[in-house]
């Protein structure tokens, strides 16, 4: 890649904190796991951290780490999580079909190794979660793909913080895709050949040529690459860092797999089908870490109110962006899990919900759950993800619910 | 190159390794003569375009295809008369939203049209007209070549579509109907006379498009044509 001079100064309210840490010494893993634990019990949570962390190299290391960190990153309080959905969330809303059509397709989402009955249970959450945001915001429409979005953080953190995750995503990161046209992410494909051009000049001219357009990324933005990547660690590492980022990151990844492509490209035939072709297959073994921060350099050095200057970028506001900075300013005074769990708690005995001797976390509990916790602790202890492939499909969905409230509440618990 | 997805793994293959087709195709090296049409295929979600064209391109029944998210790829070469013809087909996303913004694109420079119902829903069959109206919109010529085709005969019992309801639609926008199933492997030659039919018929009458010849003319070779080719074997 040519020209990529990195910016010292990140300016903003933590809009480009998450650039600075590639070029940083590699202190480590055992030091990363110590800086992100620290960074969550800190008061505030020390979000900057956590945002580097998720960004800079190996991401977020681990599914437990995620499981903390990803609510983090979107404000989401786990111990106060959205009820699991309730069977009339499938009642006629208009994209049921459609989601249940795409929700049966889904098959090669899930490990290979995983029985069916526990994929069938995980395929029914995934239709509950969908339909659960669609219906809390109305304007919210369903696309093919954004169930690529729910598996990936289904698959991740269980049901209820999945589907906590989801809202938050989809009135936020997501929000463009969601119009009732796809209009607004015409636009915000619209960015990617300018951020070609800053770059590679000749590239974007032949890409130019051959009309290719830029359809060919759009399953790439709108699912998070969760629809093109074949191996599942390689799209929990982008979600780490789009999760940690703005919402355009997408697209400034796309421009930088096209240049790490560029020889390739410019050696196909000029013609719209061949670079297309060419392009839309991507290849499984990029180098991720290499690509994440040569995304991060060309997002600090142009970045979207920069690129926003041309013509064909003007004409449009997205919610996504107009949003970001106030979501990003929010998530700067969260609390950590400790004291969250002590207020919830509080909150919850004051309440009529009621409060259970366990722990605040409970009372966001629908009640059947919780009976089901109650008779089923031997149950949940195995119920880490990848010890359950030989439970049946009933102790899987209750190894699920008891995945939604996080490792350290399972250790509270025994 | 960068090593690709596996061939397993692979959702738009183009080719198999096994390719079993009996056509010769000639994959990489395509001569210089090799004449190219494009193919755009539409219809409703889950009709199975996705399938019909991974049967002609790849041979096989794609087991598990996953939603297709705008548009898809794939390619195939055939050794037609001593010539070459490389048929490049877009598959399309279903999902209504897709159509108005993102399709269009692929609409432009077409040279035929492959409208795709599934014979076990009747909501997909009426969508039919939809499409065809669609396409229209997107400016292609009254000349360019399109066929409707009806997939999932193979589910014999749960047939929504009768072929007299089909057959009277589609000669009433006078294009000819087949009914096949991707899945079925004793139709597999079928799906691939389908897109052959097409490509002799594209293949034939390049130089009269060239030459701008009436419409009715065509139409009669083109039912000429029809008629040669092979027709509803459900
Ligand atoms: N029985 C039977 N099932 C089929 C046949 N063709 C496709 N299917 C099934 O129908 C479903 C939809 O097939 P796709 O090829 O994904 O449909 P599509 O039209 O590409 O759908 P979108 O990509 O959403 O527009 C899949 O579950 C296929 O397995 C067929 O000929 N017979
Ligand atoms: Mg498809």
């Amino acid at each position: 890649m040519k020209r990529l001079k990195r910016k010292k100064q990140n300016a903003g309210v933590g809009v480009n904190g998450n650039g600075s840490v590639t070029r940083e010494p590699d202190c480590g893993r055992k030091q990363k796991l110590a800086e992100i634990h620290q960074a969550l019990i800190s008061d505030p949570v020390d979000i900057e951290t956590l945002r580097r962390a998720a960004a800079s190299k190996g991401g977020l290391l681990t599914d437990e780490l995620r499981r903390k960190v990803w609510p983090k990153l979107l404000n989401i309080n786990v111990y106060d999580l959205p009820y699991k959905p309730g069977r009339d969330v499938r009642e006629k809303h208009k994209d049921y079909n459609q989601v249940v059509l795409d929700v049966r397709r889904s098959m090669k989402r899930f490990p290979k190794g995983m029985p069916a009955a526990e994929r069938a249970v995980l395929q029914e959450q995934m239709t509950d979660i969908i339909l659960e945001v669609l219906k809390r915001t109305p304007q919210l429409h369903y696309y093919q793909g954004y169930h690529d979005v729910a598996v990936t953080l289904l698959l991740v953190v269980g049901e209820r913080m999945a589907l906590a995750m989801l809202d938050t995503l989809s009135n936020h990161h997501l929000r463009d895709f969601m119009d009732p046209t796809m209009d607004s992410t015409k636009h915000i494909l619209n960015y990617l050949m300018p951020i070609l051009e800053q770059v590679d000049e000749e590239l974007h001219d032949f890409m130019i040529r051959a009309e290719v357009g830029t359809i060919f990324a759009l399953s790439w933005l709108i699912t998070w690459y969760g629809h093109v990547l074949s191996d599942f660690k390689h799209t929990m590492r982008l979600y780490d860092f789009f999760l940690a980022s703005h919402p355009l990151m997408p697209i400034y990844l796309a421009a930088t797999i096209v240049l790490h492509r560029e020889k390739e490209v410019k050696k196909t035939e000029c013609d719209m089908a061949m670079v297309h072709h060419l392009l839309s297959r991507i290849p499984q073994d990029l180098p991720y870490e290499l690509l994440i921060g040569q995304a991060q350099d060309l997002f600090d050095q142009y970045p979207p109110s920069l690129l926003a200057k041309q013509a064909a970028l003007q004409s449009r506001k997205s919610l996504s962006i107009s949003t970001f900075q106030a979501f990003q300013f929010a998530t700067l005074h969260q609390r950590p899990d400790s004291v969250l769990q002590r207020l919830t708690k509080a909150q919850g005995s004051t309440t009529s919900r009621q409060a259970s001797q366990h722990s605040g976390l409970e009372a966001a509990l629908p009640r059947d759950r919780g009976q089901m916790w109650g008779k089923g602790n031997r149950m949940v202890k195995m119920a880490v993800w990848g010890l359950s492939a030989t439970l049946g499909a009933a102790v899987f969905a209750v190894a699920q619910t008891a995945m939604d409230w996080g490792p350290e509440v399972l250790l509270q618990l025994f | 190159m960068a090593i690709e997805k596996k061939p397993e793994d692979e959702f738009d293959t183009v080719f198999s390794q096994n390719d079993s087709l009996e056509l010769s195709s000639h994959h990489d090296y395509v001569t210089a003569q090799t004449r190219i049409f494009k193919i755009i295929v539409i219809g409703d979600s889950n009709v199975g375009k996705t399938c019909l064209t991974y049967r002609f391109c790849g041979g096989t029944f794609l087991k598990n295809p996953e939603a297709t998210i705008g548009v898809d790829f794939r390619e195939r070469t055939l050794e037609l008369d001593g010539e070459s013809i490389k048929l490049q087909i877009w598959d399309t996303a279903g999902q209504e939203r897709f159509r108005k913004s993102m399709v269009e694109h692929y609409y432009r420079s077409v040279h035929a049209v492959i409208f795709v119902y599934d014979v076990t829903s009747l909501s997909s069959f009426e969508s039919i007209p939809e499409w065809i109206e669609e396409c229209r919109r997107h400016c292609v010529g009254p000349l360019v070549p399109r066929i409707m085709v009806g997939n999932k005969c193979d589910l014999r019992d749960r047939r929504e579509v009768p072929t007299t309801a089909a057959q009277c639609l589609a000669d009433s926008y006078n294009f000819p109907l087949f009914e096949t199933s991707a899945k079925e492997p004793a139709e597999k030659e079928h799906v691939d006379a389908i897109f052959l039919t097409l490509a002799y018929r594209l293949k034939s009458h390049k130089p009269l498009r060239l030459k701008q010849p009436s419409e009715s003319n065509i139409r009669q070779l083109w039912n000429q044509r029809e008629q040669e080719a092979a027709t509803c074997q459900c």
